[in-house]
């Protein structure tokens, strides 16, 4: 399925330095990308600030985008390439800061959720969090963005094998940490 | 638990909403962001141009290696791995390709060169780095927050605010202000090259 007929005139838009066309294709498509970034980072501030660079890489590289895909499937792909970019960033930071400050026992400063919220979405996403960047990054594409392992491996840039084996490995470990439900968050 | 119990326990936990004034200065704030850089404009169809200059770049590269090579090979006996000290050498690589080059490597196979896709890298002081690790002795010119291969390992490079350098490996962190204070086998030399300027 390409872009839509919306999507296809947005962009030719855009392509002609248009900044307003733009701003309604970050409209039509805002929530689906903080909802992903938020997945793979447990933080409403990370996720905000990936959303903004996956939005502004997108702009840099439209020209690159083929009608013959479809659009959110492109933008996707590059949120989950800028969410894993972070990533790493960010455990080379924890890295240096667990090994030079006396107060390594102090991690995320911002919690995933806030206090009053539900306690399963806070065991939830601590529980995704726990996964490796690339068998978050899949669990989120296919359980909460409805995307098939196909889709999916177009998205991440490998083997549809290598989505169904990221996702078999997620969800055995999700099992485990999720099933005491009663028993508080899952352990570390 | 099934799959289709886990499904819908992860569906459960839903992303914490955004007020709707959230969602209509977000776009906003992009693209406010683009204009901030007013040259914006998404690059066009992708043209031959970008590869013609790969390609002359990559010629570059050889040249300029083969001679340092060339010039190294003739100045061993005055001590290996002392030339990427020399500010001159290392003055003609970043200038050749300025705010694009990675890090300036240095091995027993000689010299490579490592560049980032675009003329992007943020201004700092080169850093020259030496690593062994009793087999092998890996040296480099590189800038601050770049990830290099240095004697078989990958090691992160980063300047502290007083013209130090920190190092920082998968085991282990060394600082030229306390190099004796990490327990590490690898005999490392570090140098702010402050001075080294375009």
């Amino acid at each position: 399925m390409g872009a839509t007929d919306d999507d296809n005139a947005l962009i030719s838009q855009c392509l002609k330095g248009d900044h307003a066309a733009f701003e309604s294709l970050i409209r039509m498509h805002q929530r689906m990308i903080h909802s992903l970034t938020f997945r793979m980072t447990g933080s409403l501030a990370d996720g905000e600030d990936l959303a903004q660079q996956t939005f502004l890489r997108a702009y840099e590289q439209l020209g690159s985008f083929r009608g013959g895909a479809k659009f959110s499937s492109w933008l996707y792909r590059i949120a989950v390439n800028t969410c894993l970019n972070w990533r790493r960033r960010e455990m080379r930071r924890r890295q240096l800061h667990a090994a030079w400050a006396d107060n390594s026992s102090r991690q995320r400063a911002e919690p995933a959720h806030p206090a009053d919220e539900n306690d399963l979405g806070r065991r939830v996403q601590e529980a995704l969090m726990k996964l490796p960047a690339k068998q978050r990054a899949a669990m989120v594409l296919t359980v909460y963005d409805g995307f098939n392992h196909a889709e999916a491996a177009r998205i991440l840039g490998c083997s549809e094998t290598t989505v169904s084996w990221r996702i078999f490995a997620a969800r055995n470990k999700l099992k485990r940490w999720l099933k005491p439900a009663a028993r508080g968050s899952p352990g570390r | 638990m099934n799959d289709s119990e886990l499904d819908r326990m992860l569906q459960a936990a839903r992303v914490p909403d955004c007020p709707e004034e959230y969602w209509a200065q977000f776009p906003k704030d992009v693209v406010s962001r683009l204009r901030w850089n007013t040259a914006a404009k998404p690059a066009g169809e992708p043209r031959w141009f970008p590869r013609l200059a790969w390609g002359l770049a990559t010629v570059a590269v050889c040249l300029v290696a083969g001679i340092i090579v060339g010039r190294w090979q003739g100045q061993r006996e005055s001590g290996s791995y002392a030339l990427l000290q020399n500010q001159k050498v290392i003055t003609e690589m970043l200038s050749l390709f300025p705010n694009q080059v990675r890090a300036i490597m240095q091995d027993e196979h000689g010299v490579s060169l490592m560049l980032s896709d675009e003329a992007n890298l943020p201004p700092s002081p080169p850093l020259w780095v030496k690593v062994c690790d009793g087999k092998h002795c890996s040296a480099a010119v590189t800038f601050s927050g770049q990830e290099i291969q240095l004697a078989g390992r990958k090691i992160m490079v980063l300047a502290d605010a007083h013209g130090g350098v920190l190092l920082v490996g998968n085991d282990f962190v060394w600082s030229s202000e306390e190099p004796g204070s990490t327990k590490t086998r690898l005999k490392i030399e570090t140098r702010n090259l402050g001075g080294v300027t375009l």
